[in-house]
């Protein structure tokens, strides 16, 4: 996936090259808005990784300006703001997801390559198929290997979550975040609880079990 | 007072601009009155005037010429007040008190005239009254002139001008020394805001204006003006407060991150364990340090709120909304633990507030109730209007409870920042609900729970109440 930073901050910014690279990608970072903008115009990105304050052309500006351009490439907006009207106004910008500083690394790799995978499933599927597990939008039935899977309203739209994103580390953050649209931590896991009622549904009686754990990471959905 | 910078202060120049409108009308009232009483004296004298010609006629056309001789020489003695001259039909004076007609060049018929009569007093003074008269041609050809001084009513009018001007005079004085008090009370009064102003300025904000209980406008002024500063030094107060909370709330455990590390160092140095883990470990502090942070930073904005009186981003919503949502999120990790989890939420709950940190409040208190109490336990959680019309939030877990002495104090460490916010996980929680209940005007209750419920107890019940939408 070829990804573009756009952030001022050198040290975080290395950080960040060197993170995403290892992650299997192909980066190109660009210290402002100004030169984000213009990288942003030779095309060929998938994802833009856009830092909310820079000297010069801020995130906001560049991805308001972006978007005037016809650019509908996904943005991840970092910031150090993470109030609700901050998340607002970088959202109505333009950007896609919101990721509050600081972070962990492996938050924000599951978030880049969430965003490329929305731009591919952006089609209006009715039928979500992740190896034998099949999702049937319209009817709201869930079958695995043809064996019909009952689920509650939560549920469906966790299992929803995890099969756009199959193949992919989501974080527990992001599913509260996406899921529940809660933006807080809970002190008591939660979400783990959720996701093992989910993976006693799915997996249970089959010989593969499809909802895995990533260490340090959260789950991921496999087929 | 200095007189350079009078003509430069608000109330002076009020005071000018006043009197200079007075002066103005004043002097319109004086030309009105005058051209009236002038217009007023000429009428009169043209009446008396027009009787005595009339008189005079009529002794005329009854007996003639000389009989009309004889009155006017008779009347020249007798009546000073008016001005006579008989001239026969060859255009000789005959007798009068004029030696020529005032109108010099009269061609016949009948003429009124005004003009400047010169007249020697007893003392000697000339004075020139303004005169009126009429000259007319008699039936024999003879010309008769009356005319009467106006001279009562000039010293008159002359009088009333004088003492208008007189008048005039008091009033530009009197109005100059009223602006000068004026305009010295009010800067007295504005020098005491502007001081205070500079003060604040200056940076003492203690700065208070003195207020003389006048119950006057800038008294009124220098109130709001305290009452604002009041405020302002309150919330400065309540920030500086929350500096020195968050920290004393990151310096604990940016210790104990440091000591652990260090430990981790001497570890992996002596080959007990790997570097990887080491860092683990620490990398396990820094969230740990972050989720601190985040409540920390938290508390402090809505306690900066709480000084003024706004929530933030505050929407109206229904508070069932909110409670039903949790009651989805933490009913599984509930039945994970061993406990009966249960919710009942009335609806129509309608709340103004900042959804997000009411939910993360409750949130807490909900996570509280599960982390205390023991498996086979119950955690139920509530959301009723009570009969007062405020809308409660209610958990009550079959945990071991608060003893009711303890409550007090218990409540105060929601609100209270105290050394227990060091210890991780509820300590900070616990404040952060106490900080969003004040950012609301809310209160926390804590009261007794179920009684012995499965062998534990007696539990505790702690509701959150807030105010309902209006």
């Amino acid at each position: 996936m070829r990804i573009l930073v756009v952030e001022d901050d050198a040290e975080a910014a290395t950080a960040m090259v060197r993170g995403l690279t290892e992650a299997g990608h192909d980066v190109v970072h660009a210290v402002d808005g100004a030169f984000g903008l213009l990288e942003a115009q030779k095309g060929g990105y998938d994802v833009y990784v856009v830092d909310r304050m820079m000297p010069r052309l801020d995130g906001v500006g560049m991805v308001e300006t972006v978007r005037k351009n016809g650019d509908q490439t996904p943005v991840l907006f970092l910031s150090a703001l993470g109030e609700v009207e901050d998340r607002v106004t970088g959202l109505q910008a333009g950007a896609d997801d919101y990721l509050v500083k600081p972070y962990a690394f492996a938050e924000l790799i599951a978030r880049v390559e969430a965003l490329s995978r929305r731009r591919e499933t952006g089609s209006v599927a009715t039928v979500l198929k992740v190896g034998d597990l099949e999702m049937n939008l319209i009817s709201r039935e869930v079958h695995r290997a043809g064996q019909e899977i009952d689920l509650q309203p939560r549920e469906f739209q966790l299992l929803e979550f995890m099969m756009r994103h199959a193949g992919q580390s989501v974080t527990r953050t992001m599913l509260l975040e996406k899921v529940w649209e809660y933006h807080f931590d809970p002190q008591t896991n939660v979400i783990d609880v959720h996701i093992s009622r989910l993976r006693s549904k799915i997996d249970k009686g089959f010989d593969k079990a499809m909802l895995q754990t990533v260490r340090g990471a959260g789950y991921r959905l496999e087929a | 007072m200095r007189l350079p910078s009078l003509f430069r202060r608000t109330p002076f120049r009020l005071t000018l601009l006043f009197l200079a409108l007075f002066a103005t009308a004043a002097a319109a009232v004086l030309a009105w009155v005058y051209v009236a009483s002038a217009h007023e004296a000429r009428l009169r004298a043209e009446e008396a005037v027009r009787t005595e010609v009339t008189t005079l006629t009529g002794i005329y056309d009854a007996r003639g010429f000389d009989a009309l001789n004889m009155a006017v020489i008779d009347r020249t003695l007798s009546r000073d007040n008016f001005l006579y001259l008989l001239i026969d039909a060859e255009g000789n004076r005959v007798t009068g008190s004029l030696n020529v007609s005032p109108i010099q060049d009269y061609e016949g018929g009948t003429v009124w005239h005004t003009f400047p009569m010169t007249d020697t007093l007893p003392d000697g003074r000339v004075v020139r009254p303004q005169s009126r008269g009429v000259q007319m041609t008699l039936r024999g050809g003879e010309q008769l002139f009356v005319g009467q001084s106006l001279g009562d009513t000039e010293a008159y009018l002359e009088r009333l001008t004088q003492a208008l001007w007189g008048a005039m005079g008091i009033v530009v004085l009197l109005g100059l020394i009223g602006g000068l008090l004026v305009s010295r009370n009010l800067e007295r009064a504005m020098g005491r805001l502007n001081r205070t102003v500079l003060a604040v300025q200056d940076g003492d904000l203690k700065a208070r204006v003195p207020v003389r209980g006048s119950g006057d406008e800038l008294d009124e002024l220098g109130q709001g003006l305290n009452g604002m500063l009041d405020r302002l030094e309150a919330s400065m107060a309540s920030i500086r407060h929350a500096g020195d909370a968050i920290a004393h709330d990151l310096r604990s455990p940016l210790t104990r991150m440091r000591a652990k590390l260090e430990v981790a160092l001497i570890d992996a140095e002596a080959g007990k364990v790997s570097g990887t883990e080491a860092l683990e470990l620490a990398l396990v502090e820094a969230d740990d340090l972050l989720k601190t942070f985040n409540t920390v930073l938290a508390i402090a904005r809505l306690q900066a709120a709480a000084g003024s009186g706004n929530i933030p981003d505050a929407k109206r919503f229904d508070a069932a909304d909110l409670a039903a949502d949790l009651a989805e999120l933490y009913e599984p990790a509930g039945e994970d633990k061993g406990l009966e989890f249960s919710a009942e939420i009335e609806r129509g709950l309608e709340i103004i507030g900042n959804r997000p940190f009411l939910t993360q409040a409750l949130a807490n208190i909900i996570d509280n109730a599960i982390k205390y109490t023991p498996e086979g336990g119950a955690v139920k959680l509530r959301a009723r209007r009570r009969s007062s019309g405020e809308i409660e939030f209610s958990v009550t877990d079959t945990g071991p409870g608060v003893p009711e002495e303890d409550r007090e104090r218990v409540i105060e460490r929601f609100v209270r920042l105290d050394n227990s916010r060091t210890e991780p996980g509820s300590g900070l929680g616990l404040a952060l609900v106490g900080a969003v209940m004040e950012a609301h005007g809310g209160r926390i209750q804590l009261d007794e729970g179920p009684g012995v419920y499965n062998g534990h107890g007696p539990g505790l019940r702690v509701a959150l109440v807030l105010a309902p939408a209006p």
